[in-house]
Parts: C-alpha cells; structure tokens; sequence
C-alpha cells in the first residue's frame, strides 16, 4: 500500500469520526442541561449568548428558537418517577399542583422532539384547561386510550415518548431554586 | 505498522478538526433551514402560520398552544421594523435571532405595557429612523417570532385577526 492510501484512508475515517462525534455530542437535547428535578431537566443557558458552542448546537437541534430563561423555562423529560423510559403503550399519571409561572404547559413528543398524529388530536395539557381537585391538585392520563374519566393525553403505541413541560414567566420563587420547585409527577400506573 | 503512524496522527487531527467545525455550524446550519422553511411566504414580511400540528412542524418541538407569526429577515436590503400589537390579557411575546441562533431581543406584553411598539433590527452602521427603538445585530438573516399563547386551539378563529396586526417590513424611509 502506498503512503497516500494509508492517508487517504485516515482522512475520510477522521472525517467521519469528527462529524459523527459532532452529531453525538450535540445529540442529547435538553436534557443535558445542568438542572435535575426529578425525571425533569433543564439548563437555564439556553437562548443566550453565554451558552457554549455544543449546548447551543444541542439546543438548536432539540428546541430551535427556545426563548431564555427569564422568559420560559423548558423542563424535558424521559423517564418517569422510577426512572423507567416513557413508553406509549403504558399508562401514566401526570399530577401536581399549580406551577409557580403565568403560565405552563405539557407538551408530549416523540423521542425527536415532534408531534406524533392523534385520532383526538390532542398533544398538551395546559394551566388553562386542566381541573383542580378538592385538595388543589389537577391530574392528567397519559395513555393510549381514553380513560373512563379525568383529562387525557394520548400516548402513541409502540414507540417511547418525551415530555416537555413549558414554564412562561416562571415566578422568582421558582428562579430562586429550580431544582427545588414543585413540578409534576409522573408515575406509571400500568402498562 | 510504522508506516501507519503518521497517517493515523493525520487522521485524529482531521477528525478533531472536523469535530469542532462542524459543532460551531450546526447552529447556522440548521438556522439558515429553518428561514427557508418559514421564507417560503417570504423574507421580511410576517407569516401567520397555523397551529402547529403533526403535519405541520417547521421547528422541532413546536408548541402546540402557541400561535406562532413568524417573520424571516435578511437585513442586507436595509434595517427591518417589526411592528407589535400585543392581544389584551394575553400572555404574547416578540423574540429575534440571530443567525448564530442567540436571542437578541425579547419583549412581552407585559414588558410593554400592553401597548403596540416598534423595534427596528440594524447591521451595525446601518442607518436607522431618527428616534426609532433600535437593535442591532451582528449578521443578516436571522428570525423575529411573535409567540400569542392560546387557552384552545379553537380560540384561533377569534384571535386571528388580532395577531394579523403585527408586521414587519423593510424600512425604506429614514426620515
């Protein structure tokens, strides 16, 4: 073999290996952020211009045109409470008590980040449309079918889901110590 | 082996190269895509696209409670005003980015008052109105996106026409 094989083999290989890392580095969405609250993670460093070159090719890649902190603060989530990945053939309970923000929202995507169809057409639940019980708590199934009673997501069958939960104008409480704040649960209740 | 010292030295170069290149373009790069994708009714002129929905997802992670009016700006023409009318008791937001992707302004309703404003987005040196609230931004192209927050989907219909009176356009007139 002769010398500019061997360089042109380790060329193309450095080639792939590079963009290849690239893409894997960058590939971990939002979650990589810095801020763990339960299954929930957050980095407070999106939408500015502190944020390093792999967060922001993360971001741009996970939540394209994300607004900073002090205006929205996005929690991602995969797991539930037990930390077992979120699969859309299994039932879900998704509860809490209202958040500590203008406004908030959940928001159910599929493991890239989009929209899965729906025969309800339903992908959110949001501060406005969910019912507060007697103890001031609201309570969401996530699950492929419709349940018998209460506030319902659709959950896709046969593929893994991610949430995202949106915090609009988060209270300074909150911004205080958000890994501390009150979120929702997500407890599997069968699957 | 020997022979493949070299070569192989070459090769974690160009991958660690390629690495860290393609790291710092991944955000232009999937910018520059997303302008496309909402320039389609145009560059400098405000898009009020429709809800998002599985068919229709521009951006990754679409909010499907925002009513998103979308203006992709190439400022080498000239500075672009981008018109505001916040919609009462509404939470509603304007944010501009850059090509780099950085938020480089962001304002809501309650920020303003609830009143109707005009930012003008400039390449530094660009001349702007006299008195004119200004921005100034480091590349052309870029993105300004009014997010309106909606309780329902259904209450598009009613809000429509009040998101409809937000703008944007290239200034012409310096006066």
């Amino acid at each position: 073999m002769k010398s500019w094989h061997r360089y042109t083999i380790t060329l193309v290989g450095g080639l792939a290996v590079g963009l290849g890392a690239a893409w894997w580095m960058t590939g971990s969405g939002l979650s990589s952020g810095a801020i763990v609250n339960g299954p929930w993670t957050t980095s407070l460093g999106y939408g500015t211009k502190a944020t390093d070159p792999v967060t922001r090719a993360a971001v741009a890649r996970a939540g394209l045109l994300a607004l900073p902190a002090k205006e929205t603060v996005y929690w991602s989530a995969k797991t539930d409470a037990a930390g077992g990945p979120l699969d859309g053939n299994c039932r879900y309970r998704l509860s809490g008590t209202p958040l500590d923000a203008r406004w908030w929202s959940v928001t159910i995507y599929d493991e890239a980040g989009y929209l899965v169809a729906n025969p309800a057409k339903i992908w959110s639940v949001n501060g406005a449309n969910v019912a507060l019980d007697a103890r001031g708590e609201w309570r969401v199934t996530i699950a492929p079918t419709k349940p018998a009673e209460g506030a319902w997501l659709p959950g896709a069958k046969g593929q893994p889901f991610h949430l995202t939960l949106r915090m609009y104008n988060p209270g300074k409480g909150f911004r205080a110590d958000p890994k501390k704040a009150a979120l929702p649960q997500i407890v599997k209740e069968g699957c | 082996m020997r022979n493949w010292l070299g070569p192989l030295a070459f090769g974690l170069l160009v991958a660690v190269a390629t690495g860290y290149a393609a790291i710092a373009a991944i955000p232009y790069g999937l910018m520059n895509v997303a302008v496309d994708r909402l320039g389609q009714g145009g560059i400098n002129r405000m898009a009020y696209g429709n809800l998002a929905t599985p068919e229709r997802q521009p951006v990754v992670r679409p909010s499907p409670d925002l009513a998103y009016s979308t203006c992709p700006y190439d400022l080498s023409a000239g500075p672009l005003a981008v018109d505001v009318t916040p919609v009462p008791g509404r939470y509603s937001s304007l944010s501009i980015f850059d090509a780099a992707t950085d938020v480089i302004f962001v304002r809501n309703d309650v920020e303003a008052g609830g009143k109707p404003y005009r930012i003008v987005l400039a390449r530094g040196g660009q001349a702007v109105p006299k008195g004119a609230e200004v921005v100034r931004t480091n590349y052309d192209r870029g993105i300004a996106l009014i997010r309106l927050l909606l309780k329902d989907p259904a209450e598009i219909g009613a809000l429509d026409a009040a998101r409809r009176q937000s703008s944007c356009a290239t200034v012409t007139k310096l006066k």
